[in-house]
């Protein structure tokens, strides 16, 4: 502040160093700095490869995809390549493949198999995600799904409403929003900044990204390094990192109520049905089986379970209209699928998430019925 | 927008290539001049009615200065104009509360009424709506805009020094304005100097190999620095200071030491991204931070701290006041002025103008001491590192705080002793530690260790890893868009 020479660096002066640069200025030579640009891009490509080495993934019998992991497309990617790998089937889809109610010994999938005699279907899906996300998964993590047999799950509860649907202009939070499209097409209940919506799409182009919410998600509770330190102190952030996955088996948080709908004093609803030519989650599920079937796969679609007894007759109706809507593009489109017939009401949980008993009865629904059987015979 | 978003990154990755394009051409200015404005007008649209005020009074001023004899009236209008906008926009909440509680206190029947521009917000979205636009342009907080405080500092210091004879007349609109409004720098500084800036605005900026990779390693320095360190001291000190009646003495005293380092990493994090981007562009703004914690003195602190404010109260306050010509009396008498001015400046609280008293205070203390041969020669470098770093500390208590009751009761509490569980994370307290090492070393005999290429190198590298993998997405603003 006096009346003295500005020289922040009397210092650094002394030992020959420009007065104009503090230590902060890392200067490299242009071939310090090609050499720090590819140590950068070997590491960005070489760590998340490393870690797959390290932290064990086995797909065994009734695996599903922890639902802590349920945020964790990196492990996504990874268990679509490890199951991709065998001659199973893979069934993909939201929660009712993933099976929120029930055990990795009462899903869709474990009484397929159970069926089946062997382990030949695989459990793919995702708990909480609609088909906009669906879509998503599929095409930025689902890549090597290819030349497979794939059952798809069409819930047809993401049209039973505008807000179900990501149709409605108000703004609101929903599930696996860094999967649906950021820009293009405009989700008008999205309301995510500039910045969130192109960090969304560089997560899906830049693995490290992908790799560092894996660590996150499995090891740091989902929280960022700085909070998990806050809220433990003295422990070592390196030592979380035990390379020990959660158990697929592990419960939703808080844990679901499992008993059937008509035990939790749920009542009938008349759903405002959203016209499938209007409706954003329909041009999804579209848009995901193509996907699916130009990368080489078989699919085919299993329309429900809905729980029909919980709508009232004009939901009924409405209902009923839409899977005839369903039916006839898949049939359109050459797609083999089903619609079963709904289950008994006991055997639903909620809506659309039948329990386990429920789940054992769609499989032999689905045994039962032609195109099914022709599917997995081929 | 802020520089640690990808919404920046879009925007640099739209403007860098064309200005790499153009910058040799008739369109450089009006495009740098075009994308500071987006910048700035990203955070509200209605705050660019300010800066463009602010320009175009004080271009007008220093065109009334060039064209006439009478030049006094010309830079009055300027100073007047400006401080007005600060007095306004910055200080007028805080004069009228000051003046309704002096008011109260006297017994006097009358309060005047909480200043509000809204009206500026409510015009433009009349109009907005007017053309048939469905648009609403966010409501103009009374908060002051941002960087209000920077550019009309800048802007101010041409009239001035066009005024002494310092700086040549600058004939080009344009090219001004792109000196008031450049945006690496606008709204947290550097705050450069017309002497510096304006000249690089003309002709054909050079930019080298050099300029880039220098320029974007400073980019990933200041990033390192604002999301790796001063948003995570953040979330610790934050909640502290939120509530320090909740905490005892240990936490509140790493608490201050801790937010020492967050407004240190915060402030230079954006100097040294601005500076990054500035180079980059082949344009050199001015060392703002040198190690301020290494200071051995608050005289040396305040030569390494915020120097390109620094040195404005030295150039535009303390040297007009009469600096240290009129013996020793008067030189105390400027440098507590310019330090109140100063605490003033940061913010419209009584909070900064005692944290400015403080270093005042201080400094009035220290300067017979740093002087004596006893102090300069037998004290160790580290332990008057040490009590400068501690005397600083105890300032930004008031900087911090928020309010002066909260002050005086972190420091009862820090003076008591009572001992608990601060709750520090290791971690934390593991990488300040290695960064004022590594400045220590910087500063030290071996110096040559760091600039070693592999140390260099790994640095870089072990930053920008750092970043991608253990840093999510960070919104957080930084401290001194607030002054």
């Amino acid at each position: 502040m006096e009346n003295e020479p500005l020289n922040p660096s009397k210092s650094s002066a002394r030992h020959g160093v420009d007065p104009s640069w503090a230590a902060a200025e890392m200067r490299l030579s242009p071939r310090q700095c090609c050499a720090a640009l590819v140590i950068t891009a070997v590491l960005f490509y070489v760590l998340p490869h490393a870690w797959e080495r390290i932290e064990p993934l086995q797909i065994g019998a009734g695996y599903r995809i922890p639902y802590r992991l349920g945020n964790d497309y990196w492990q996504y990617e990874r268990t679509c390549r490890a199951a991709a790998g065998g001659d199973q089937t893979l069934l993909v889809g939201d929660s009712v493949i993933w099976g929120h109610y029930v055990s990795t010994r009462g899903t869709l999938s474990h009484y397929l198999n159970e069926q089946a005699g062997s382990e030949r279907f695989v459990n793919l899906g995702v708990d909480g995600v609609h088909p906009a996300a669906m879509a998503g998964l599929v095409e930025y993590y689902g890549g090597a799904i290819r030349g497979r047999r794939v059952i798809v799950n069409c819930n047809l509860l993401w049209t039973s409403s505008p807000r179900h649907d990501l149709s409605a202009t108000k703004e609101a939070t929903f599930n696996h929003s860094a999967l649906v499209p950021q820009f293009s097409p405009w989700i008008p209940c999205y309301r995510a900044s500039l910045s969130q919506r192109v960090g969304a799409v560089a997560g899906r182009r830049l693995p490290i990204l992908g790799w560092a919410d894996h660590l996150r998600i499995a090891y740091f509770d989902s929280e960022d390094l700085a909070t998990w330190t806050l809220e433990r102190p003295y422990r070592n952030p390196l030592g979380a990192l035990n390379a020990a996955l959660p158990s697929p088996d592990e419960p939703p948080s808080p844990p679901p109520d499992a008993r059937p709908w008509t035990a939790k004093g749920i009542t009938e609803f008349t759903p405002d049905w959203v016209p499938l030519d209007e409706s954003l989650q329909w041009r999804f599920f579209q848009r995901t089986v193509r996907l699916l079937r130009e990368r080489g796969n078989q699919v085919f679609v299993v329309v429900g379970p809905f729980n029909e007894h919980m709508l009232t007759e004009a939901g009924q109706r409405g209902y009923a209209r839409q899977k005839h809507q369903v039916a006839e593009w898949l049939a359109e489109e050459g797609v083999s699928h089903c619609v079963p017939p709904p289950l008994a009401s006991e055997l639903y949980a909620d809506a659309s998430h039948p329990t386990a008993a429920g789940y054992a009865q769609l499989a032999r629904l689905l045994a039962e019925q032609p195109a099914f059987t022709d599917f997995c015979g081929q | 927008m802020l520089f640690h978003t990808w919404t920046f990154l879009l925007f640099f990755a739209v403007f860098y290539p064309v200005y790499l394009l153009i910058k040799g051409t008739r369109l450089k200015l009006p495009w740098l001049l075009t994308a500071s404005y987006v910048f700035y007008g990203w955070w509200n649209p209605v705050y660019l009615i300010l800066i463009v005020w602010a320009t175009l009074v004080d271009y007008l001023a220093v065109v009334g200065m060039a064209r006439t004899r009478w030049k006094k009236p010309w830079l009055v209008l300027s100073l007047l104009n400006n401080l007005s906008l600060l007095g306004f926009f910055k200080y007028g909440r805080f004069v009228v509360e000051n003046l309704n509680s002096l008011a109260a206190w006297l017994g006097l029947p009358w309060t005047l009424g909480d200043p509000d521009v809204r009206f500026l917000s409510d015009a433009v979205n009349s109009l907005l709506y007017g053309c048939g636009i469905d648009h609403t342009v966010p409501a103009f907080s009374y908060l002051l805009p941002v960087g209000i405080s920077f550019y009309v500092f800048q802007s101010m210091s041409y009239t001035i020094d066009y005024y002494r004879g310092n700086v040549a007349f600058e004939p080009n609109f344009v090219r001004y304005a792109t000196f008031v409004s450049l945006f690496p720098q606008l709204v947290a500084g550097p705050i450069e100097r017309a002497s510096n800036l304006l000249p690089q605005l003309h002709g054909t900026p050079q930019i080298t190999r050099d300029d880039v990779s220098d320029g974007g390693f400073l980019f990933v320095v200041g990033l390192f620095k604002k999301v790796a360190l001063a948003d995570y001291l953040a979330r610790y000190v934050d909640p502290i200071y939120a509530s320090p009646g909740d905490y005892q003495a240990a936490a509140l005293a790493l608490a201050t030491v801790a937010f020492a380092w967050q407004i240190y990493f915060d402030f230079s994090g954006y100097t040294d991204m601005a500076r990054g981007i500035g180079r980059m562009m082949g344009i050199r703004l001015m060392l703002n931070f040198y190690h301020p914690y290494l200071a051995t003195g608050l005289g040396d602190f305040w030569q390494r701290w915020h120097i390109s404010l620094s040195t404005w109260f030295k150039d535009y306050v303390y040297i007009p006041l009469g600096g240290n010509r009129h013996g020793e009396v008067a030189t105390y008498r400027n440098m507590v002025l310019t330090m109140l001015i100063s605490g003033l400046w940061h913010g419209a609280m009584w909070t900064f103008v005692i944290w400015g008293a403080v270093h005042a205070a201080g400094r009035v203390l220290t300067r017979a001491l740093e002087g004596t041969p006893f102090y300069q020669h037998r004290v160790p470098k580290l332990a008057k590192q040490v009590l400068t770093f501690l005397i600083v500390c105890f300032a930004w208590v008031f900087f911090r705080a928020q309010s002066v009751g909260d002050a005086w009761l972190i420091l009862r509490r820090i003076a008591s002793c009572e001992l608990a569980d601060p709750a520090i994370p290791l971690l934390m307290i593991g990488l300040v530690l290695a960064i004022w090492i590594y400045q220590y070393v910087w500063e030290s005999r071996l110096y040559a260790v760091l600039q070693r290429p592999l140390v260099r190198v790994a640095l870089v590298v072990g930053m920008v890893v750092y970043i991608a993998t253990l840093i999510t997405a960070s919104d957080q603003a930084f401290i001194y868009f607030q002054f």
